[in-house]
């Protein structure tokens, strides 16, 4: 605390300077003022450089993309062609048919890659901000004018997705319903384990195409049978086999006879051909006989009907023999 | 006392609200009673809720005395002139290098693990724009305004309060001079100015240890990388982040100097020892910044 000092007589100190202003380096307006137009210089050069890298010194021309929908397009994002972006969206809004209407500023520098025949497509994946591409397969075509619109073609990864999952979920929900407890599967792997340890029993896979064990036993008996019938069997085909073809057997005379009766038999039945064909002979001529027979016959009624009405005319005229028997009704 | 007593009527005559005072001067003895009941609790919340307010709006008059002084002719005399550049060089000059280097190096270290991270997740594209957005648009201002708090103007409040104690203040009042316009406008204005030097230098150089830490000693990647930067600042984000560094400046710099300004003696922040008001007043000033920087996150993110 200052305190007035109490003798008026002497002209008073002058007080001393509040801290802080004691000591006054030179120059100091001077060096503020510089501090001041470095400040100035620094903000007008980043203002001038940040409107340049927003293309605001860019001589540009116009495209217009239509789409659908723009969601994920925001003003200031690049149109790439090959990886190099060269195109700005400046604007969004909605076209008179309701779709959205983006246009781009394209720098004049790289508006001769834009072609008339050039695609434009919009992706949107699921990681990280829609692209926007162009693409041109013809570089020989004419170039595209300013203003001009083009469709842009959308591909949509996250919109596939809603479509993926409900695949998904039915495909789930058929798992499930394909593998739970009392389902047909499960049932019949239940079923087909209870075969496999029948096919692990001692019958084996017999017993498990049998289903018991008592059909199983009565297979086994059968082929056991069988097995010895056919061992009978192909004794008697030995036996046979040596009757008929061994050393001692009976078999080259039964053939001679067999042919000589065969040739017997030949002879026999060509002579029975011979009959055969007079009995056809004769069976034509009974044949012509016959059809003769019939005009006799023919004749022979003819000639009756005309003796009958002789008769009837003589005895009309010359009654001979009268009938006296009476016929009573 | 007798200071005291002059400066309390040096400010009924030229700037501050004395009516507020008085009853701030009889509520605080009376509340001063340790009592457990619920209604003296709820009473003392509202007392200190009150006060935050006052103080809050003490700051808010600050700001606008700073302002019409800015904008008064008289303030640029010469006197005064020599006053505020004093105030810049010394408040500027001793900080820029120091902090331009600090914010390199740990600018460097962050741009290298942002981009060694994003590398090994395959996600190097999105480096460069991640390195922007939270070294050159949150975190470079955020701590230029820390730093120009902490180094310079809570420092300067504290030595305007012990001069207004010593009666400095009061003498220069006697000798004719302003003491606003002397010691708290040229300090205001040099914290304000020091802030957003401090981050506008700051700033550059991490945009461009950026693109040297990504893409090495070469121009070739010059155009893609402006591109980036271009997207990144869009008109809406530029204006939120020239708006958060303005009023980091006004806070760091206004805050300190109000308090200075209008807490008397009879304030129970006063009323403590000088590292407790210290303390009180660098949590009010955080306090500030907290709420401008949820402000501008909300602004570019929300």
């Amino acid at each position: 605390m200052q305190e007035r000092p109490d003798n008026s007589d002497l002209a008073p100190d002058p007080p001393p300077p509040p801290s802080g202003m004691q000591a006054m380096p030179q120059n100091l307006e001077f060096k503020a003022a510089i501090l001041l137009l470095f400040l100035i210089v620094l903000v007008c050069g980043s203002v001038a450089y940040l409107m340049y890298a927003r293309g605001a010194f860019e001589s540009t021309q116009e495209l217009v993309l239509l789409a659908d929908d723009s969601e994920g397009v925001v003003v200031g994002m690049d149109l790439t062609f090959s990886g190099f972006p060269i195109g700005r969206v400046s604007r969004i809004e909605l076209s008179t048919e309701g779709k959205a209407r983006m246009i781009v500023d394209v720098a004049e520098k790289d508006a001769h890659w834009l072609r008339t025949s050039s695609v434009f497509a919009m992706e949107r994946g699921i990681v990280g901000s829609t692209k926007m591409r162009a693409y041109t397969g013809v570089p020989t075509d004419p170039p595209l004018p300013a203003g001009a619109e083009r469709t842009l073609l959308v591909g949509d990864v996250a919109a596939e997705i809603p479509l993926l999952v409900a695949s998904a979920k039915q495909l789930i929900e058929n798992l499930n319903g394909l593998t739970a407890a009392e389902s047909a599967l499960s049932t019949s792997l239940s079923n087909l384990q209870g075969l496999t340890e029948k096919f692990n029993g001692p019958h084996g896979a017999l017993g498990g195409l049998m289903g018991n064990e008592k059909d199983a036993k009565k297979l086994v008996a059968t082929l056991d049978r069988a097995n010895s019938v056919l061992t009978k069997v192909d004794g008697l085909l030995v036996k046979a086999d040596n009757q008929i073809f061994g050393k001692d057997g009976n078999s080259q005379a039964t053939i001679v006879q067999l042919n000589a009766m065969l040739g017997e038999a030949r002879a026999s039945l060509k002579k029975v051909d011979a009959v055969l064909v007079d009995a056809q002979a004769i069976s034509a001529n009974a044949k012509i006989a016959t059809s003769d027979l019939d005009v006799l016959r023919a004749d022979v009624d003819r000639s009756l009907r005309k003796v009958d009405q002789l008769v009837t005319e003589i005895n009309r005229k010359w009654p001979f023999a009268r009938d006296t028997e009476l016929t009573l009704p | 006392m007798q200071c005291g007593v002059i400066l309390r009527q040096s400010q009924k005559s030229t700037h501050t609200d004395d009516a507020m005072q008085r009853p701030a001067i009889r509520c605080y003895h009376v509340c001063m009673t340790v009592n457990a009941s619920p209604f003296n609790s709820f009473w003392h919340m509202g007392r200190t809720t009150l006060r935050w307010f006052i103080s809050g709006w003490r700051i808010v008059l600050f700001s606008m005395l700073v302002l019409t002084l800015a904008i008064s002719p008289a303030t640029y005399h010469r006197e005064n002139r020599h006053a505020i550049a004093h105030q810049i060089v010394l408040g500027t000059f001793q900080n820029l290098i120091w902090f331009s280097v600090l914010s390199s190096l740990i600018s460097l270290i962050l741009i290298r693990i942002v981009v060694i991270t994003a590398l090994s997740y395959g996600l190097s594209k999105y480096a460069l724009e991640m390195v922007v957005r939270v070294l050159v648009l949150e975190l470079i201002p955020l701590t230029a305004a820390l730093f120009v708090a902490l180094r310079r103007t809570l420092p300067d409040g504290v030595e305007l309060a012990e001069m207004r104690r010593r009666g400095d203040l009061a003498l220069l009042q006697q000798q004719g001079i302003d003491p606003i316009r002397r010691e708290f406008f040229p300090r205001a204005v040099a914290g304000m100015f020091s802030v957003l030097m401090l981050a506008a230098v700051s700033c550059v150089l991490s945009l461009i240890l950026a693109y040297l830490s990504i893409y090495g000693f070469t121009h070739w990647a010059l155009p893609g990388y402006t591109r980036v930067v271009g997207q990144i600042f869009n008109p809406a984000v530029s204006m939120i982040f020239l708006l958060k560094t303005i009023f980091f400046s006004m806070a760091v710099s206004l805050s300190p100097m109000a308090s200075s300004l209008y807490d008397t003696r009879d304030t129970p922040l006063h009323s403590r020892s000088k590292a407790a008001n210290e303390l009180a007043a660098m949590v009010r000033l955080f306090f500030v910044i907290l709420l401008i920087e949820v402000a501008s996150l909300m602004g570019n993110y929300y």
